[in-house]
């Protein structure tokens, strides 16, 4: 449904964007993850038509968001992300406007406007100019507004942002709704959100893709796991053969418990090894009672931190 | 052709409801209505209708950037211009259809000028064609001054600056087209690069055109001298794209 290669960006010599590239299919709702300047912004103007890429291709739903333009943006829906509105207009107005403007035939668009309303819940304020209407109203209206001809992509910068905690769940519903119907890339920088709503996750950072996949193989990819060990046995021939195991050089961290006991902690190389049945052979043969052997998954969050947050440190010192 | 009209309502719609627009229609008419019978107490009826035609030029340089600066300026600064921008709609069906408006609304705004002809058609003998063809020169030169005015209004997103560019750029057109000027620069200039220069500022044209007599040569002067600056406007919103 979108395709990007290799896109590129520059603002003057502020490079946003440096060969993006992921592809999105039909019916996925996909969260674009990253820090403040990563770059998201940037890649959803691109696909939106509003700037062009320096370099590299995009397509929507087969259509070049280039040399298509237009036949690609009949086919988006897009809430920018400031959720930019008419404030002296009134919300029917306001979406007649945009029914019109996407071209619904005139017979239609009471129904379009109508099941927009009606998803997005805003029966009560239609008659209201859109000034006079809270942060959760304008950006349900903003929601509306890019469903109303009932695109087969959406595009949504950060839905959520600014909103208080009641009106992020309404909106987070409302998306998790759409993205039945559509294929959905929505930005956000909340990681719960993209837990919740996401089949799939695309991270970000300076212009980069750092990580691309379901959160389960992002884990896997990059996360790694660790496995926590408790054992009764002794210290140092547990230590020994557990080292015998790790590749060499391996850290190895160890918690005394008393009586005996001692938690060891170490890094797997990815979660599917087969780590924890040696390990668990090692106690059968040495006669250790094995307390506790547990995989530790990596959090969406750690992930996130690991892929943005060491390179955003590197940028500081270089 | 539908988009343009779509586009062209909801800015007509935004003019009506945006106060900015009451206070110029209040201004412009008020003040040339003043002016006008002024001229009108010292020379007797006869001259006020052609009064009106000669004090409209300065007062559209005055308050016309007024009205045009928030029309790409403004949209910029509240982002709606991005969401525009990815409808599925060409950038020449934009400005077209925001051009329109302006000068549909200008034409209403002019309508209430009629009230002047009217009393005098009333008190004697008024020769309409001459007055509906200024009206219709007056309508053209307006137009070619919104041009100018949207044109620096999509090169920036305050309105200030729009407003300030564009007051300079039409005192200036307006200077080379008065007729004052034309005549003291034709006693040392060259007549060719007089009529060069001169030949620029539409102000020129409604001179020629303001006494009732329109010719098509001046109907094509007034459509190019629009066409160009909306075409500047076109590229300049497509610059945006690329730059960012
Ligand atoms: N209009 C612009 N002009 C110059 N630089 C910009 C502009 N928009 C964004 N940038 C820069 O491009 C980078 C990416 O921005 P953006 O795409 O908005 O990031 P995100 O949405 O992920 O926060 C940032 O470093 C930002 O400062
Ligand atoms: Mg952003």
């Amino acid at each position: 449904m979108i395709e990007v290669e290799q896109l590129a960006k520059s603002y003057g010599f502020a490079r946003a964007l440096k060969g993006v590239s992921f592809t999105v299919q039909k019916g996925e709702v996909v969260g674009f993850l990253g820090p403040n300047g990563a770059g998201k912004s940037t890649t959803m103007k691109i696909l939106t038509g509003y700037l062009l890429p320096t370099s590299g291709r995009a397509s929507v739903a087969g259509h070049d968001v280039v040399a298509a333009s237009v036949a690609a943006r009949r086919c988006i829906g897009y809430l920018p992300e400031t959720t930019p509105l008419y404030g002296e207009m009134r919300v029917d107005e306001y979406l007649r406007f945009c029914a019109e403007i996407r071209g619904i035939p005139a017979g239609r668009q009471r129904a379009a406007i109508g099941r927009a309303v009606e998803r997005c819940v805003l029966q009560r304020v239609l008659g209201k100019n859109i000034v006079e209407l809270s942060k959760g109203f304008k950006q349900r209206v903003g929601l509306a507004q890019a469903i109303v001809h009932e695109p087969p992509v959406l595009i949504l910068d950060e839905p959520t942002s600014g909103l208080d905690p009641n009106q992020i769940v309404e909106v987070r519903t409302l998306i998790e709704q759409l993205g039945k119907e559509h294929t959905v890339i929505l930005s956000t920088h909340y990681l719960q959100e993209v837990e919740k709503s996401c089949t799939r996750v695309v991270i970000i950072d300076q212009g980069r893709i750092v990580a691309d996949g379901t959160q389960a193989q992002i884990a896997a990819a990059h996360g790694g796991a660790a496995l926590r060990v408790r054992v009764r046995g002794p210290a140092d021939s547990v230590r020994a053969q557990l080292l015998q195991l790790l590749p060499p050089g391996a850290p190895l961290a160890a918690e005394g418990g008393g009586n005996g006991v001692t938690t060891w902690r170490f890094g797997l190389p990815s979660a599917a090894s087969e780590f924890p049945a040696a390990v668990a052979a090692q106690a059968c043969r040495h006669g250790w009672q094995l307390l506790e052997l547990a995989v530790e998954h990596a959090s969406l969050e750690d992930i996130f931190r690991k892929l943005t947050g060491a390179k955003a440190q590197e940028a500081v010192h270089a | 052709m539908r988009e343009t009209l779509v586009v062209f309502r909801r800015e007509l719609r935004s003019f009506f409801l945006s106060p900015i627009a009451y206070v110029f229609g209040i201004l412009l008419v008020s003040v040339l209505l003043y002016y006008v019978s002024e001229g009108a107490l010292q020379n007797g009826a006869r001259a006020s209708a052609e009064g009106l035609f000669a004090t409209l030029p300065l007062m559209l340089v005055l308050f016309l950037p007024g009205l045009t600066m928030r029309m790409w300026a403004e949209e910029r600064k509240l982002g709606t211009l991005e969401l525009l921008m990815t409808f599925p709609v060409r950038i020449g069906q934009l400005v077209f259809g925001k051009f329109l408006a302006c000068v549909v609304y200008l034409a209403c705004v002019l309508a209430l000028t009629l009230g002047l002809p009217l009393t005098l058609g009333a008190y004697g003998k008024l020769d309409w064609s001459p007055v509906l063809g200024s009206y219709l020169a007056s309508l053209l030169f307006a137009s070619s001054f919104v041009a100018v005015g949207m044109f620096w209004s999509s090169t920036t997103r305050d309105q200030m600056v729009a407003m300030l560019l564009s007051l300079v750029s039409l005192f200036v057109l307006y200077q080379l087209g008065n007729p004052q000027n034309v005549e003291y620069a034709s006693d040392w200039m060259p007549a060719w690069l007089v009529d060069l220069v001169s030949g620029l500022s539409p102000h020129k044209y409604f001179v020629s055109i303001a006494r009732g007599v329109l010719d098509s040569r001046d109907i094509v002067y007034f459509a190019c001298f629009c066409g160009f600056f909306l075409y500047a406007n076109a590229l300049v919103l497509e610059s945006r794209r690329q730059r960012g």
